[in-house]
């Protein structure tokens, strides 16, 4: 008697656990997958980063990209559904393009270097200024067509200041030429550059702490 | 070189210049020169026997290989460093050499 109750519970607990794992297969994949910066989370869910910056990340299905390359100091990428070249891109960088250290002559400086191996054309750069990092800075926005592919890129380009040199934060949104933009990715950009901030003071600064 | 040209203000405040040198002819690295908005010299040396000195000119490839190589204001090589220039070390020994320099 007790082997049958045990049998007729052991079937309902498998059948609970069968249920629980097919609705957890119908639960959102974002829900199943591990913060891969939990251990820079801090309690308020912004990210030390190297113990240099801190910044709160953009939300899945951002992901943060290992580029191999010296170009950017963080970068995160988001895919979209329909695929190539859908896509959108955040960037950090400490040493953008560019060798100015005025941020009119380096964004001019810059769009000649930026995007080359894409083969893209820039129309003329909307510029503003703007308070990036708390001080002064600029607003670079222009969109970039590459006729080959017929593939467009909105771009917007945020130049900052650390200690007297240049930095820059890219923003750029691939689709192609009959498709419009989407511009949530960009309010992920924005705030990412928004929550942005220094830890302790750059190598410059640490070489030179008299400098301007 | 961009990285070069990005920190030549810093090179002038530690009382330094730089310098290029490549296998291609003149008018090649003057369009080159002008093209990345370089202003610091680049010399042609298209015989190649800075190659040899430097050890930069691998055996059966026409260019130079990468290097970095800092001399110091007595004619002593300080610093050689294949590959890909690493600015933040060039800059700290720059330093260094402007400090030994003022106490020599």
């Amino acid at each position: 008697m007790k082997r049958a109750v045990w049998e007729s519970r052991s079937s309902g607990l498998l059948a609970a656990l069968c249920t629980a794992l097919l609705l957890a297969a119908c639960a959102p994949a974002a829900t199943n997958v591990a913060d891969p910066l939990a251990q820079m989370r801090q309690p308020d869910g912004a990210v030390v980063w190297q113990q240099e910056y801190r910044f709160v990340p953009p939300p899945a299905p951002w992901q943060l990209i290992d580029l191999d390359e010296d170009d950017y100091s963080i970068a995160c990428m988001k895919l979209c559904s329909e695929g190539y070249p859908c896509q959108s891109t955040l960037a950090y960088a400490e040493e953008p393009f560019g060798y100015s250290l005025d941020f009119e002559e380096r964004q001019a400086e810059f769009f000649k270097r930026f995007l080359w191996a894409s083969r893209v054309t820039f129309a003329p750069p909307e510029l503003r200024k703007v308070t990036v990092l708390g001080q002064d800075g600029l607003e670079a926005v222009t969109v970039g067509t590459e006729p080959v592919l017929r593939h467009k890129v909105r771009c917007k380009i945020l130049f900052a200041r650390r200690g007297e040199r240049v930095v820059a934060f890219y923003f750029t949104q691939w689709r192609s030429e009959e498709k419009s933009f989407d511009p949530a990715d960009e309010a992920d950009f924005d705030r990412f550059a928004a929550s942005f901030g220094f830890l302790q003071p750059s190598f410059y600064e640490r070489l030179f702490p008299q400098a301007p | 070189m961009e990285g070069h040209q990005r920190n030549l203000y810093l090179y002038e405040r530690l009382n330094a210049r730089v310098a290029g040198v490549s296998r291609d002819q003149v008018d090649t690295l003057k369009y080159w020169a002008e093209d990345l908005g370089l202003s610091f010299p680049v010399f042609s040396n298209s015989i190649g026997h800075i190659g040899i000195w430097f050890e930069t000119l691998e055996a059966g490839y026409p260019m130079f290989s990468r290097k970095t190589v800092i001399i110091d204001k007595w004619g002593v090589i300080r610093y050689m460093q294949a590959g890909h220039p690493d600015y933040r070390a060039i800059l700290t020994l720059l330093k260094q050499l402007h400090e030994e320099e003022a106490t020599r």
